[in-house]
C-alpha cells in the first residue's frame, strides 16, 4: 500500500500536477490505506451489501470528459486537472468532501484524473446547459474515478449536465460532486445516468449554499446494477434553498440505495426531497434521508419525500426518512413515504381506454416521474424520460 | 347470436374484495345498433356498478350471468380488449392521473383502438376537431388526465376521448350530472353528432334534461340491483315528476339500496 500511496504522488507530478496536489493525492492514498471499509453496521450503510463486489479486481482507469457549453469571460468549464494551477481549485477541491471521511472519498481523491471544473464568477450566467459528458463504454473490469467541483460565485447561474454511459462489462464508479453556491447563485444539476447492466455506482455530491443561494439536482437513476448515490446540502446562509430529486426505474436485481441530508444551519432555510422509484422484477430501492434543523435556523421549511411503485410481487422498498429538529420556530418540516402498487383506478382507467397493462404502465410510471424533471429548464428533457421509461418497461418483468 | 351490441343475460355481480357485498342480482339488457336505453335508479341501486362490469372493472366479480358485446361472450375479456373492440365507459368520477396528459393518453388510446401508430399530424387534426366541437380550449389537451379539472371539465374531458375513440357501444354514466345549462347543450350535441348508425348507447342518468337532447328508445329503471320496469321516453318523465316512490310502492318494494349478504 505504502508503495501506492508513493506512486499516487509520483504520478501526479510526472504528469505535471502542482505539488500541493500531489501531496494531496499522498495524504488521500494514506487516507485510504489506513479507513475500514463500509459495513452494514454503519447506518448509511445499512440495506446496501458490498461483500459480492472484490474491489481489488476492479483496475483504476481513466475516460476522457467531454465539456460543452461556453462561458462568459473569466469563467471556465473544462478539465480539472488542466485547472491545478487556479486559486479557485486550490481553494475548493476537496474543502467539502475530504478524503478522510470515508475509504471511497479517499480513493477518489487519491486516484481521480478525468475531473471537471465549472467555474462562474460573479454575476456570470451560463446562456446554454453546461454539458459534461462520461462514457466508459470501452472500459471492463474497471474502476473510475469522476470528479467534479462547481465554483458559482455571487449571483452567478447556470445548468450543468452530466451524462453517463458504460457498457455492459463490470465497471466500478467512485465519484465525488463538490458545489460550491455563492451568495444568491442558482445551480441546477441534472445527473443522468445511462450505466450498463454491470455498472456499480458509488457517487457523492455535497453542496454548501451560502446567502439566498439556490440549488437544484435531479438524478436519473436508470441503469446499473448497484447506484448508491449520496447527496447532501448544508443550507449554510440565510434564505438558501434547496431542492434533491431523483427517480430510479429498476428492473431485474438492480439495487438503488439513496441518501440525503438536508443541513438547515441559517434562518429561514428551504429545502425539498422528492425521490421516486418503479421497481420492476426484483429491484431493489432504499430511501434514508436526513433533514437536520439547527438552533439557529429558525423558519425553516423543508419537505422529505420518497415515493415508490412497486410493478412486480417481488420488488422491494425501504424507506427511512429522520428529522432532527433542534428549533420550535420553523415554518414547516413533513415528510412523506409511501411503498405499493401503482394506483388500481388510474390503471383500470386506462385499461378502459384500450391501453394493455404494459402500456398502462409505460404512461402511469412515466408520469410518475414528470415532477423530477419539470422544474429543470431543459427542453424535451419530460419527454426523453418517457421515452427511456416506456423502453424499459417494453421488456421488464411486471 | 342476435345482431345485438349488447347482450347482458341474467348478470349476476359482487365487489371482488368483499364477495359477500352482492350489488347486481340478474340483469338482462339488450341494446341493438342504433338504439338508446337510459339506465335510471335511486342512489347505489348498481348503475355505476353495472357499467364497470360491463367494462370489465377487476373491482368487480361477475358471480353469474354473461355479457355478450357484438355477438362474443367477453364475460372473461380484460377491460383493455373490450375498449379495442369499441366499448368507452364514460366514468361518473373519472381518474384523475397526475403526470400523464391528455394528449399522452389520446394518442396511446387511439393508437390502441386502431391497432396502429396513427400520423402525429392526423391525430392532430382530429383532437383539434373534437376540442373545438366540445367547445374546449387546446390548453386542456395538454394538462394532467382530470388533474384539477372541475366537474364539468372532466365530464367534457371524458367525451373529447369518446368523440375520438369512435366507439360501437358508448356507456355514459351521469355525464349529464355537474354539467351547467350551456354545457350539457354542447356535450349532448356532440354525443349527437357523434353517433353512428351501428352505434348503441347507453345513458345512466337521475335527469330528463339529457334525456331531451338525447332520446332514448327504452328507459330502465334498476333498483336493489334488478332491472323493476323499462318502458318508453314517458318512464323517464314520469321519474322525473314523482320520483321512484309510486314505482316502488306497486311493486311493493322499498327504498333500500342492495346491502352486503342482503
Ligand atoms: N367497491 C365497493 N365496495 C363496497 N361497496 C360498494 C363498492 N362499489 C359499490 N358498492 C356499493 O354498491 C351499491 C351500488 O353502488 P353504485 O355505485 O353501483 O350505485 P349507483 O346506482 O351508481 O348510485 P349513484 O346513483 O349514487 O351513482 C352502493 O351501496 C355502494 O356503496
Ligand atoms: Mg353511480
Amino acid at each position: 500500500m505504502t508503495q501506492a500511496i508513493e506512486a499516487a504522488g509520483a504520478e501526479a507530478r510526472e504528469r505535471g500536477e502542482p505539488d500541493w496536489l500531489a501531496t494531496r493525492r499522498e495524504d488521500a492514498a494514506r487516507a485510504y490505506a489506513s479507513l475500514p471499509a463500509p459495513t452494514p453496521a454503519l447506518r448509511p450503510w445499512r440495506y446496501t451489501d458490498l461483500t459480492g463486489l472484490d474491489f481489488a479486481s476492479f483496475a483504476p482507469a481513466h475516460v476522457p470528459l467531454q465539456v460543452t457549453g461556453t462561458l462568459a469571460a473569466g469563467g471556465y468549464a473544462g478539465s480539472l486537472a488542466a485547472a491545478g494551477d487556479r486559486e479557485v481549485v486550490r481553494t475548493h477541491l476537496g474543502s467539502l468532501l475530504p478524503p478522510t471521511e470515508g475509504k471511497f472519498l479517499a480513493a477518489n481523491a487519491a486516484q481521480w484524473r478525468d475531473g471537471v471544473l465549472v467555474h462562474l464568477p460573479r454575476g456570470a450566467a451560463a446562456a446554454a446547459p453546461i454539458v459534461v459528458t462520461l462514457d466508459a463504454s470501452a472500459l471492463a473490469q474497471a474502476a473510475i474515478y469522476p470528479r467534479l467541483l462547481i465554483v458559482a460565485e455571487e449571483r452567478s447561474e447556470a445548468t450543468i449536465v452530466l451524462r453517463l454511459t458504460s457498457g455492459d462489462a463490470p465497471l466500478v464508479v467512485i465519484g465525488a460532486i463538490e458545489v460550491i453556491g455563492g451568495p444568491a447563485s442558482r445551480v441546477r444539476l441534472l445527473i443522468d445516468d445511462g450505466w450498463g447492466g454491470a455498472t456499480s455506482d458509488f457517487t457523492w455530491v455535497r453542496a454548501r449554499l451560502e446567502r439566498d443561494a439556490d440549488l437544484q439536482v435531479a438524478a436519473l437513476a436508470i441503469g446499473g446494477a448497484l447506484f448508491k448515490q449520496t447527496v447532501e446540502v448544508e443550507l449554510a446562509g440565510e434564505g438558501a434553498t434547496s431542492a434533491i430529486r431523483a427517480v430510479a426505474l429498476g428492473d431485474g436485481t438492480q439495487h438503488f440505495d439513496f441518501v440525503t441530508l438536508q443541513d438547515h444551519v441559517a434562518p429561514r432555510t428551504t429545502s425539498v426531497v422528492e425521490v421516486k422509484a418503479a421497481l420492476a422484477g426484483a429491484a431493489r430501492s432504499v430511501y434514508y434521508g436526513i433533514t437536520r434543523v439547527a438552533a439557529e435556523a429558525i423558519g425553516a421549511d423543508a419537505d422529505q419525500a420518497n415515493y415508490n411503485l412497486l410493478l412486480s410481487g417481488s420488488a422491494k422498498a425501504d424507506s427511512d426518512p429522520v428529522l432532527e429538529i433542534l428549533t420550535a420556530n420553523i415554518v414547516r418540516c413533513g415528510h412523506h413515504a409511501t411503498v405499493g402498487p401503482v394506483d388500481q383506478e388510474a390503471l383500470f382507467y386506462l385499461e378502459s381506454r384500450g391501453l394493455d397493462r404494459r402500456t398502462a404502465l409505460q404512461l402511469l410510471v412515466a408520469g410518475f416521474f414528470h415532477s423530477v424533471v419539470g422544474e429543470l429548464p431543459l427542453p424535451g428533457l419530460a419527454e426523453q424520460l418517457d421515452d427511456r421509461v416506456a423502453a424499459k418497461l417494453a421488456t421488464a418483468a411486471l | 347470436m342476435s345482431d345485438a351490441i349488447l347482450d347482458v343475460r341474467g348478470l349476476e355481480v359482487s365487489v371482488t374484495a368483499h364477495p359477500e357485498i352482492k350489488i347486481v342480482r340478474g340483469v338482462d339488457l339488450v341494446v341493438r345498433p342504433g338504439e338508446i336505453h337510459a339506465l335510471m335508479g335511486p342512489n347505489g341501486s348498481g348503475k355505476s356498478t353495472l357499467a364497470s362490469a360491463i367494462a370489465g372493472s377487476p373491482a368487480y366479480r361477475v358471480d353469474g350471468g354473461q355479457v355478450f358485446f357484438k355477438g362474443e361472450d367477453i364475460t372473461a375479456w380484460r377491460p383493455d380488449q373490450r375498449a379495442r373492440a369499441g366499448m368507452f365507459l364514460s366514468f361518473q368520477y373519472p381518474t384523475a392521473i397526475p403526470g400523464v396528459t391528455m394528449v399522452n393518453l389520446l394518442r396511446a388510446a387511439l393508437k390502441a383502438r386502431r391497432g396502429a401508430d396513427v400520423p402525429a399530424r392526423e391525430f392532430l387534426a382530429e383532437m383539434r376537431a373534437t376540442l373545438e366541437q366540445l367547445k374546449m380550449d387546446e390548453s386542456f389537451a395538454r394538462r394532467y388526465v382530470n388533474d384539477g379539472f372541475s366537474g364539468g371539465e372532466k365530464k367534457r374531458a371524458e367525451i373529447l376521448q369518446l368523440g375520438m375513440m369512435r366507439p360501437e357501444l358508448a356507456i355514459l354514466d351521469e355525464t349529464d350530472s355537474g354539467l351547467d345549462v350551456d354545457a350539457l347543450r354542447t356535450v349532448a350535441e356532440g354525443v349527437n353528432a357523434l353517433r353512428r348508425p351501428e352505434m348503441g348507447i347507453l345513458i345512466i342518468t337521475h335527469y330528463q334534461r339529457i334525456l331531451d337532447y338525447i332520446r332514448p328508445d327504452v328507459v330502465h329503471v334498476l333498483v336493489g340491483g334488478r332491472i323493476v320496469r323499462s318502458g318508453g321516453p314517458e318512464l323517464a318523465q314520469q321519474i322525473e315528476r314523482n320520483g321512484y316512490d309510486p314505482i316502488l310502492q306497486e311493486l311493493g318494494l322499498t327504498r333500500e339500496p342492495a346491502k352486503a349478504g342482503a
